[in-house]
């Protein structure tokens, strides 16, 4: 494959907090490629956001911390930096939208104005070709009536015109990459759709690369081109769409597909819902971080973290199932073929 | 937004006749009168004062000749004072009060915006901890202590440089403004400070400051552009009722340091029941008061888009 455009190593961030050190995100690797969709999967609080944040510089310090890894875009490492060649980061290389896009825009500034604002600090434009290129943008995420809707506040826009608002705003200076978290968890579902349909369709056009932060199977399905499902602070598997859907190597995963609505209507299909709760991230447990609610652990689960496991060239799993001497198979686990 | 105005003046019109009312009977209850004092030495003078005034005269009767001398914008004659009409005195004292009142409100609304913000930009370090300690004295010590600690102040700043640096009382030129106004608007000001920082430090944290900053925006234009604006909003909201706190708390500064105001006027007339003046001087400020309170609405909307109408 070919050079990526994001490659991030071993990040770990921590959180001082008043009941200790959290150690938000363990150790996460992954790289980005020009035009193409990376979804982080996991449920609240593993530390998904935290690793995106981090990396544009968006977590407090204190009480945050970025205690290593790197994140290298044009072999430059953009952790704790504001410009890569004279052009910033924030809002010229990297663009991002967020979950509720009720309360991301400030309401007491015109949507055009707001639009405008990236365009006027990183490419210099004037005051009124940046809001001219406001209404191309607008117009752009298919904003009906564009010129008169720049001129309205954001409380006069509904949440999925917000969102398109954002997305506008977060492409504005034509980024290489779109961080989208949870861009579609606060609105509804024939909404969620569009906005998906719009982002893919921006990416088609300009080729920059989506990081799609979700909790939503679904969403991953049809937007992504690679998976990273996290767990606890960690990257539990990571692959391609196929590898993590239909050749699932990592119990977690299983879980969440077990959980997950299928489009069948025989009421034999049940969800089953993963018993328990993440770990306590003040004190990470020695072994596997899924080790408490994996139906399938073993001893050495609870005693020492999983090596990664390469399943394929592209595929990862952090599991002891696939250690040589592991020998009784999961249900539905997809295994290495190993060489006899 | 013009009907709304409109609308705004009526209801503000309401008002002042309900203050007017209310002052009037109010007025007109209390024990004693203005003849009360050595004036109406005999029942024969008494009775002919009272056929001047107007006073022999039924209570209802007398309210609607007053009312409709208020109307054609008459406030009469002072009881006490020879052959001042109350126009006249509002006329000329009214000015002076408002200009103390003016500066002292722009003292509070700028220094409690700027403290505001320095606190909540220096969380719990030094700085803040120092002002807020001040506000918290600001807020519990009432104006006429420091109005009168701050006069002994000057003196002996005055006594120590052996030079007139700042005039102790009085009137006439900026400097004689300058530290009753502060004095007057000090209260006002620490209120206003501890509002500034706690909506500040709600909306460092808000969605769309992460996005200011996700976009790349530098931090004196999220600052500025994103922060002050909305921060500004609930100090803007109590700015009517501090106008009104700041012109009644008025008359007790303009009494220590001496200034000629409307204020002065206003208490002297209460204690000798000057009927007219009374009168005057309320319903002119409850009118000043109304007005103010519904120019900062109008300017509310300027602000916040949000409450901004067709």
């Amino acid at each position: 494959m070919s050079q990526p455009l994001l490659k991030v190593e071993d990040l770990r961030v921590e959180f001082d907090t008043y009941g200790g050190i959290v150690q938000a995100v363990r150790g996460v690797s992954f790289d980005v490629y020009a035009g193409k969709t990376l979804a982080i999967v996991g449920e609240s609080g593993c530390g998904k956001s935290v690793t995106v944040q981090s990396m544009m510089g968006l977590i407090p310090m204190p009480p945050g911390r970025i205690v290593s890894g790197t994140a290298l875009m044009h072999d430059v490492d953009i952790i704790g930096r504001k410009e890569i060649d004279g052009r910033d980061i924030r809002g010229r290389e990297i663009g991002m939208i967020f979950q509720d896009p009720m309360t991301s825009l400030n309401p007491t500034m015109s949507i055009g104005d707001q639009i405008a604002e990236p365009l006027l600090v990183h490419s210099g434009y004037s005051k009124k070709q940046a809001f001219a290129r406001a209404v191309e943008l607008l117009d752009m995420t298919r904003i009906p009536e564009a010129e008169k809707r720049a001129r309205q506040y954001p409380f006069e826009f509904s949440g999925g015109m917000l969102q398109r608002a954002m997305i506008a705003m977060a492409i504005a200076c034509e980024p290489k990459m779109l961080i989208a978290d949870e861009p579609t968890t606060a609105l509804d579902v024939t909404i969620q759709a569009q906005i998906l349909d719009l982002l893919n369709d921006l990416r088609r056009e300009t080729g920059m690369a989506i990081i799609l932060i979700t909790h939503d199977l679904g969403v991953v399905a049809r937007m992504a081109d690679e998976v990273l499902v996290m767990y606890a602070g960690q990257v539990v598997e990571r692959g391609s769409v196929d590898d993590v859907f239909y050749r699932s190597s990592h119990p977690y995963t299983l879980g969440l597909r077990a959980a997950m609505p299928v489009n069948d209507r025989s009421a034999e299909h049940t969800l089953t819902p993963i018993d328990g709760s993440p770990p306590d991230l003040f004190h990470p447990p020695k072994g596997c971080g899924y080790c408490a609610r994996c139906p399938n652990a073993m001893k050495i689960c609870e005693d020492s973290d999983p090596e990664v496991y390469a399943m394929s060239e592209t595929h990862t799993s952090r599991c002891w199932q696939h250690h040589p001497s592991a020998t009784v198979r999961v249900a539905g686990l997809h295994y290495r073929e190993v060489e006899a | 937004m013009l009907r709304y105005t409109l609308k705004r003046l009526f209801q503000g019109l309401i008002t002042v006749w309900f203050i007017a009312t209310a002052t009037f009977f109010a007025m007109h209850n209390v024990p004693g009168d203005p003849l009360a004092n050595d004036k109406a030495a005999t029942e024969e003078i008494r009775a002919n004062l009272e056929a001047k005034y107007g006073l022999d005269k039924p209570l209802v009767q007398q309210y609607l000749i007053y009312m409709g001398n208020i109307l054609r914008g008459d406030f009469g004659i002072s009881f006490t004072q020879k052959n001042r009409r109350v126009n006249d005195i509002i006329a000329e004292h009214f000015p002076i009060s408002a200009i103390l009142g003016i500066l002292a409100v722009v003292f509070a609304g700028l220094g409690g915006v700027l403290w505001g913000a320095l606190t909540a930009l220096y969380r719990n370090r030094l700085p803040d901890i120092i002002i807020m300690f001040l506000v918290i004295l600001g807020i519990s010590v009432p104006s006429f202590v420091v109005a009168a600690i701050s006069q002994l102040a000057l003196v002996n700043l005055n006594d120590a440089v052996n030079f007139s640096l700042l005039p102790v009382a009085g009137w006439g030129t900026v400097w004689h403004m300058l530290v009753p106004s502060l004095v007057l608007g000090l209260g006002t000001m620490a209120y206003l400070t501890r509002l500034m920082r706690s909506s500040m430090l709600e909306i460092v944290n808000s969605d769309y400051i992460r996005t200011a900053k996700a976009k790349g925006l530098p931090p004196t234009r999220i600052f500025a552009n994103h922060q002050m604006r909305n921060a500004i909003l609930p100090v803007v909201t109590v700015l009517g009722p501090s106008i009104a706190a700041i012109t009644t708390g008025g008359f007790v500064v303009e009494l220590v340091f001496a200034i000629p105001g409307l204020g002065r006027y206003f208490v002297q007339a209460v204690q000798q029941l000057d009927y007219t003046v009374i009168m005057g001087t309320t319903v002119f400020y409850g009118a000043f008061l109304v007005f103010m309170v519904i120019v900062v609405d109008l300017l509310y909307g300027w602000i916040d888009p949000r409450v901004r109408l067709e």
